[in-house]
């Protein structure tokens, strides 16, 4: 059986590619799928969690095992999905305009 | 029964949302849908309204779908206040989509959506619920902020407003993730239950994630990069709605979280909790965001980082429920509801002086305007007056009782750098009151018309009118917000 | 068992100083560029390529895929609600019912808006 530590190690991981890829790399679909990554570990970490919960409830013969960590999961899948499709259209409007999805050359708007 | 009677706002909005969507797939070339997204969303506060004059508490059924959905007095109190948001930006809309040729009828039901979230946020106890109406609210106003697609800036304002929206979506998950990790518990009742008895370092670096999300949700510096950008790219009524019922919605979540999540009060401590780190954020929320935004040429621009600084304004009061969570709360719901009119208001009146497709932005624009038309002057003075808190307007009672909350809380320090702010504040809203009054065109200069609108006179009225009554009698109003603010836990 | 959970937090710290370090250190260890028209030629099984870089697709693939990925994770709710069907009873079944109501009405607009319409 694995521990609960590893999966949680590997979800710390992925959120800190995703967000380290989110702050360095320009361009904009890059960027998108380290969010994607982001989001992902934190699913990976609830699942993980919900798991090692049920097995510690099951030991202790607790009452009303709960999957609150799935579900949650679940839930952010579906609006991921969501998400990448408004994420996407915008990034299409920008390129149909721009010619570009480099976030640096979206440069229009300053002070 | 009961339990929808309870769900009536929410039920009201969303079957509202869904029939209008209905109707314009069918007739899409048929006017009136903003008549009908502010109707919806007016019958929607309407309907908080009855809820709350009949009391909640005399429906237990409620209870039921806790901790998911929390119908409580604080949930109505955002209900009435997100729908008066929600309902003059698409009033607001109705007359500028038409005059600008961008008139689709998507945007109404974006709305409407968006304000179902944002609902749904501020009832919501569980991170689940949570987590659901903050993505409804998002992405309908990232929708509304790449509205005009022919304009690069809107597609640029819309692309940072996505990316760093979701990233903060992402930060804030995970978060809850940890949070979920260090107590079981995904409610916010019972994520406070367990942080009240056992600080780990996993809670901690949760409720530091959550924390930080929820500030670039309510763009509080250094987490606003994203927020004069989207703001100025957005249209204007989409502007309206981010800065408004968006901001409103995140507040809320703010609240509930350190409330009732982290309302314990070993975490409302200022030595081992979170009142510091609010107390900074406001402070340079405050701060900067009144800096930059004298230097501003264009006037969305300035009421977009004058956005910002009540945001700061509204965190002074956040910091204030270390002591007294009711008071503190009732300052900034107050406060809320000032600026949600005072803002809506000044937005109005920008867009009332452009039209044809040219629309007023920089200072230039508006000189001469208390001249040539008089009444777009007094009504965009009037909402200027409020937001840079002078007395009689909303906008001066919601400073005074936050600051009043950071005094009674023991924070002088704090209230006098707010009071410090607010000074340096009227000046840039009062610049754009000496172009209109005391400055004449430049000769030749291409000046923009106040255009005419059925639908956006009705807004401006509908906010002066919550200006002035806010501001001359607030007895009532602040009563309801206390009320709103005696937030049982759970 | 969560308290044990600090040395997990300097890996943290480690893996993001080490995520930075490989950032900095692929721009002055992987910047050896000798390029040769060989090596700049796309592989393509041997092949000579032909045809331009871009290859241009209708944004009517994207519109339909976008499509399916938004209606197809849908489904992701109703396996539960299946699984436990009994179990739920007729409340679970209204509230279904309910949840697959606002995904026609989704269905009936992108329809009507001429979405799934292929020949244009």
């Amino acid at each position: 059986m694995i521990p609960v530590e590893h999966y949680v190690l590997l979800s710390s991981l992925l959120f800190v590619i995703g967000s380290v890829g989110f702050l360095v790399r320009r361009n904009v679909l890059v960027t998108l799928m380290s969010i994607e990554v982001m989001l992902n570990a934190a699913n990976l970490a609830l699942v993980a969690f919900n798991r090692s919960r049920l097995r510690h409830a099951v030991e202790q013969a607790a009452p009303g095992p709960s999957h609150t960590g799935q579900v949650f999961a679940f839930f952010v899948i579906a609006a991921e999905a969501a998400e990448v499709a408004v994420g996407l259209a915008i990034v299409l409007s920008l390129y149909r305009l721009r010619r570009t999805v480099r976030s640096d050359e979206a440069d229009l708007l300053k002070n | 029964m009961n339990i929808a009677l309870a769900l009536s706002p929410l039920l009201v909005v969303a079957l509202g949302a869904l029939l209008l969507m209905l109707a314009e797939a069918f007739s899409p070339r048929q006017g009136g849908l903003a008549l009908g997204a502010a109707t919806v969303l007016f019958v929607g506060a309407a309907v908080a309204g009855g809820v709350w004059m009949y009391g909640i508490e005399r429906l237990p059924e409620a209870a039921s779908l806790a901790p998911w959905l929390l119908l409580d007095r604080f949930g109505l109190f955002f209900d009435m206040l997100l729908c008066l948001g929600g309902g003059l930006a698409a009033l607001l809309a109705g007359g500028y989509l038409v005059e600008h040729g961008i008139e689709r009828g998507e945007f109404y039901v974006l709305i409407l959506f968006a304000t179902l979230g944002a609902m749904i946020l501020a009832s919501s106890g569980d991170a689940v619920t949570l987590f659901l109406g903050l993505e409804t609210m998002s992405l309908g106003a990232y929708a509304m902020t790449a509205f005009r697609r022919a304009s690069p800036r809107a597609a640029e304002g819309a692309l940072k407003y996505f990316l760093l929206g979701s990233f903060a979506a992402a930060i804030l998950i995970y978060g809850f993730a940890l949070l979920y990790g260090a107590t079981g518990h995904t409610d916010l009742a019972g994520i406070g239950a367990t942080a009240a008895t056992a600080r780990t370092p996993l809670l901690v670096v949760g409720a530091v994630l959550v924390i930080v999300g929820v500030a670039f949700k309510v763009s509080a510096v250094p987490f606003h990069a994203w927020t004069p950008d989207a703001y100025e790219g957005a249209p204007t009524p989409a502007t309206t709605f981010m800065a408004v019922a968006v901001k409103a919605g995140a507040f809320a979540l703010l609240l509930r979280v350190l409330l009732i999540a982290l309302g314990d009060a070993s975490w409302t401590s200022w030595a081992a909790g979170w009142p510091p780190v609010v107390a900074t954020l406001a402070v340079l929320t405050m701060t900067v965001a009144n800096l930059i935004a004298g230097r501003q040429e264009s006037v969305k621009r300035m009421l977009a980082y004058s956005s910002i600084a009540h945001a700061g304004y509204a965190l002074v009061g956040v910091t204030a429920l270390m002591r007294d969570p009711t008071q503190a709360g009732a300052s900034v719901l107050f406060y809320l509801l000032s600026y949600t009119v005072s803002t809506a208001g000044a937005f109005g009146a920008l867009i009332l002086c452009g039209s044809h497709g040219r629309e007023a932005v920089s200072y230039e624009d508006l000189s001469g305007l208390g001249r040539r038309h008089p009444a777009a002057a007094l009504a965009f003075s009037l909402f200027l007056l409020s937001l840079a808190g002078i007395p009689p307007t909303a906008g001066f009672f919601g400073k005074w009782f936050v600051f009043k909350a950071a005094i009674d809380g023991g924070l002088y320090w704090l209230a006098i750098l707010g009071f410090v702010n607010s000074v340096i504040g009227a000046y840039y809203y009062l610049r754009v009151m000496v172009y209109m009054y005391m400055r004449e065109p430049a000769a030749g200069a291409p000046v923009a018309l106040p255009m005419r609108s059925g639908y956006v006179t009705a807004a401006l009225l509908v906010s002066a009118l919550f200006v002035l009554a806010l501001g001359l009698v607030p007895t009532r109003a602040i009563e309801v917000a206390v009320r709103a603010a005696t937030l049982g836990a759970g | 068992m969560i308290a044990t959970y600090a040395p997990l937090f300097m890996l943290l710290f480690f893996a993001a100083f080490l995520a930075s370090v490989f950032y900095v250190a692929a721009t002055f260890l992987g910047g050896q560029k000798k390029p040769n028209p060989g090596k700049q030629a796309p592989f393509e099984c041997g092949s000579e390529s032909s045809g331009g870089r871009h290859l241009k697709l209708s944004v009517k693939f994207y519109l339909t895929a976008i499509l399916f990925v938004v209606f197809d994770i849908e489904a992701v709710f109703v396996y539960p609600w299946a699984i436990h069907f009994r179990a739920l009873g007729w409340l679970g079944l209204a509230e279904m019912l309910g949840f697959l109501a606002v995904l026609v009405v989704a269905l009936v607009y992108v329809w009507r808006k001429g979405a799934l319409e292929w020949e244009t």
